[in-house]
């Protein structure tokens, strides 16, 4: 057998879905964030494989949005490394892009383009490799319209709110069109940010199994949930405790003395 | 911010928005559409070119960073620009105090609940339609003719129009402003001067300040603008250093000026944020409406909440900026030699009756009104449609962001007949050439406010873009200006409406419609001529203010 090269990681604690063969699709090494008092990430490692869908759970003030942050990209951390897909971030704006493209964000407020229509938000996950005259094109005609009755579909909804504003749709719709958005981009990566906070229980596990659902061995997950209760279907789950990981193991083995030691004995069970 | 809430159905409203789908150009491109003048225009433009002054354009750039510092030349802009800011300040406060006098008397709430009727209100916002049509360069040549070389003639003529302006602005927030307070008061006895003052003025007072302070800038350009046509102070200057090639004397009264501008436009900004007031941005609407899907975004001051103890403050400082204010502005006034009283003087003029109203009818009147509005809509064009692209193409580039925002402080301050002077030494005579200046004077101001309201505009759109890979530009396209669309257009609609007014002032260039003809008549006494082309320019300022107020609406309207 080979020596490893000097490339591949070495993690402290590898999760069980990453194979030491295949490079991890996430992999976050000893990352710290300052902030004000404490840290807001505290030396926090963790590796993503293929096909895994983990949990990422702890109280509000615990640095689960800021730990998406890092792994998206959209912060900084002033010490440890971050690696997608086996590479760093690149310096070059172009190749930053490029592999940002595959790292899909679902985000809490949604972010959607408000003035414009369902069809067009869909057809902007694609802008990352479209080119100027497509992403003009985009705003004249409708484009790619199989595609997106496709995405709509599978998030169940139907093809007629395409042309529609999306200022126009509830909320629940506009939960859905994020998801189909993402769907769209086709990312390797997915990291959700608390994308069930503000949804009622039917619908939030309708979206939850949506989300589960779209992971195949060639994609992973991240998720943070806000709620203990709904970690039936994770894989793994990392509890995440003032900027430190408490746990990362299996989510069929955290037990009530998991969830107490995370939550100091104050279950989220109103709201985030 | 979290997502909306879940499984609500849609609200009737909504419902009924959904049954007709999102309606007209998606709103990034209608903000870059007006750029589309430039494909005629830069056909054109070939032809236009005669290239006999590229020399000396080259040689009035490159003085830019050799301005004169000759002590000689420096007293003699120090004290023009003295004479410029003076000019500007008094009648900036003679339009405030004129203005808000007029308000209140053209307002319909005031006078109903003073005496009962409106109907003078509504007679006398009619009446001060006119002066308010008038561009104050026109006004000022007129009094020029009338009264003769005074100062107290260019601060007259600032004043006038503004005050009409200023008018028009208040009493439309007067009338907006729910009346139920007032009536309170008014049922519990109070008389209708105190209650007035207690019920309107506090809700009026941001809107008041912020439109006060955008009006001052203004006076400082139209100040330079009207010593460009012999009406004293710096613009005189500059032309006579233009007309004589004196480029780097030239330079050096033109960084002057622009550090006075700045120095203004950074005080008042500093003054707004201290006093909590809202951005000139929602002065689109006349109303303050929010920027973007966001509420409070472009209103940011006033969704700042004042903590206790600067709830007297700012009523103090605003009464300390009075206090200095007053003496201030008397001191200045005697400083310049301004004597009001010279204003009942007029000088002896031809008879306007019995003149032949043939001449009047011989001019091409169609083809002078036609050749105003396609100027316009060129400069109106280039103005809004180039700030969001040039935006765009410097977005990958940070460090290109402060080069220009100074290109375009320097095209604010440039008085357009000077821009359009400087344009013939490349270019022919003509419209083209004319709407090239007016259109280069809006950018700087449309694109300073597009960066302010872009500044203040919270996208996250954008970052959601940029974190799936979308390069800078398209990310501001998609993610910002989707957003800022509406508001920047509805701006655009009131900017391009000053502009038809503007028109008057590259009138020298030749070929540009009424302008032209206006200066040629003023010139050569045909007062008939006069008369009538200052008729026709009225009525069609009048009626672009109505469109303007109309697609203002329309754009401001809740979606």
């Amino acid at each position: 057998m080979p020596v490893a090269p000097a490339r591949e990681p070495v993690l402290p604690n590898p999760g069980p879905g990453v194979s030491s063969q295949e490079l991890p699709w996430l992999e976050l090494s000893q990352i710290t964030v300052p902030g004000r008092g404490r840290p807001r990430l505290d030396r926090v490692s963790l590796a993503i494989g293929g096909g895994e869908r983990v949990a990422l759970l702890g109280p509000s003030g615990a640095g689960k949005s800021s730990l998406l942050a890092v792994a998206n990209g959209q912060l900084k951390p002033s010490s440890g490394s971050l690696r997608w897909l086996g590479a760093p971030p690149a310096r070059s704006g172009r190749a930053r892009r490029r592999q940002q493209a595959r790292i899909g964000t679902l985000w809490q407020d949604l972010r959607l383009i408000e003035e414009l229509s369902v069809q067009q938000n869909l057809n902007s996950a694609r802008l990352a490799t479209w080119g100027w005259p497509r992403a003009l094109l985009n705003l004249l005609w409708p484009l790619d319209t199989a595609a997106n009755r496709e995405a709509l579909a599978q998030v169940d909804l139907g093809a007629e709110l395409l042309v529609q504003p999306v200022s126009a749709l509830s909320g629940g719709q506009r939960q859905r069109v994020a998801i189909a958005r993402l769907l769209r981009q086709d990312p390797e990566l997915l990291l959700a940010d608390e994308p069930l906070a503000s949804l009622d229980p039917r619908l939030a596990s309708e979206l939850l199994q949506l989300l589960l659902d779209q992971v195949t061995p060639r994609r992973a997950l991240l998720l943070s949930l806000h709620r203990p209760d709904l970690l039936a279907g994770f894989d793994r789950a990392i509890g995440l405790r003032q900027g430190q990981v408490l746990f990362d193991q299996l989510a069929s083995s955290i037990g009530p003395g998991d969830l107490a030691a995370l939550y100091d004995g104050e279950l989220p069970g109103s709201g985030p | 911010m979290a997502g909306r809430g879940g499984g609500k159905g849609p609200s009737p409203d909504r419902a009924r928005i959904a049954q007709n789908g999102p309606s007209g150009v998606a709103a990034p491109l209608a903000m870059v559409a007006p750029a589309l003048v430039l494909i005629p225009v830069l056909v054109l433009l070939p032809g236009l070119v005669h290239g006999g002054g590229i020399d000396l354009l080259k040689e009035f750039l490159q003085a830019a960073i050799t301005p004169s510092l000759d002590p000689l030349v420096l007293g003699s802009a120090v004290s023009g620009l003295g004479v410029t800011v003076g000019i500007a300040l008094l009648g900036w406060a003679a339009s405030a105090l004129l203005g808000l006098a007029l308000a209140l008397a053209s307002s319909r709430q005031v006078w109903s609940s003073c005496c009962g009727q409106t109907w003078p209100a509504n007679f006398l916002r009619r009446l001060l339609a006119v002066p308010r049509s008038i561009h104050e360069l026109l006004w000022g040549l007129l009094l020029l003719q009338l009264i003769g070389l005074q100062p107290a003639v260019a601060i007259a003529a600032i004043a006038i129009p503004y005050a009409a302006l200023v008018a028009r602005v208040l009493s439309d927030q007067i009338d907006a402003l729910p009346s139920g307070a007032l009536a309170a008061l008014r049922c519990a006895g109070v008389a209708a001067p105190q209650a007035l003052v207690t019920a309107l003025g506090p809700p009026l007072l941001p809107g008041l300040l912020s439109y006060g302070g955008y009006r001052l800038e203004c006076a400082l350009r139209s100040a330079t603008l009207l010593g460009v046509f012999g009406l004293g102070g710096l613009g005189t200057e500059l032309k006579l250093c233009l007309q004589s090639l004196e480029f780097h004397e030239l330079w050096t009264g033109l960084w002057l000026l622009l550090a006075v501008m700045l120095l203004l436009e950074t005080g008042l900004a500093g003054l707004r944020r201290r006093w909590l007031m809202p951005r000139r941005l929602g002065l689109g609407g006349l109303t303050f409406t929010p920027l973007g899907p966001e509420s409070g975004a472009g209103t940011r001051g006033m969704g700042q909440t004042a903590r206790p103890d600067d709830l007297g403050r700012r009523g103090r400082e605003m009464v300390l900026a009075l206090v200095v204010l007053g003496p201030l502005l008397v001191w200045l006034a005697r400083a310049m030699g301004v004597q009001p009283l010279a204003l009942l003087h007029w000088q002896p003029l031809p008879n306007l009756g019995g003149s032949s109203w043939a001449s009047v009818l011989a001019l091409p009147w169609p083809q002078l009104v036609g050749s105003t509005l396609l100027l316009t809509l060129v400069a109106a064009g280039l103005a809004v449609g180039l700030a969001p692209l040039l935006l765009l193409v410097i977005a990958p580039w940070p460090w290109a962001r402060p080069l220009l925002q100074l290109t375009w402080a320097l095209a604010r301050l440039w008085p357009p007949p000077l821009s359009a002077l400087l344009l013939l030494l490349l270019l022919k005579p003509g419209l083209v050439t004319a709407a090239l200046a007016l259109g280069f004077h809006n950018l700087g101001i449309l694109g300073r406010l597009l960066l302010e309201a872009s500044d203040d505009y919270q996208a996250p759109a954008e970052i959601a873009l940029q974190g799936a890979g979308v390069g800078p530009r398209l990310a501001l396209f998609y993610g910002r200006f989707s957003g800022l669309a509406r508001s920047y257009l509805a701006y655009g609609a009131y900017r391009s409406d000053v502009m038809l007014r503007e028109s008057v002032v590259v009138g020298l260039v030749g070929a540009a419609g009424l302008g032209t003809q206006l200066l040629e008549s003023l010139s050569s006494f045909a007062w008939d001529q006069l008369l009538g082309l200052l008729v026709v320019y009225a009525l069609l300022t009048l009626v672009g203010e109505d469109l303007s107020d109309r697609a203002r609406l329309q754009l401001l309207a809740p979606a």
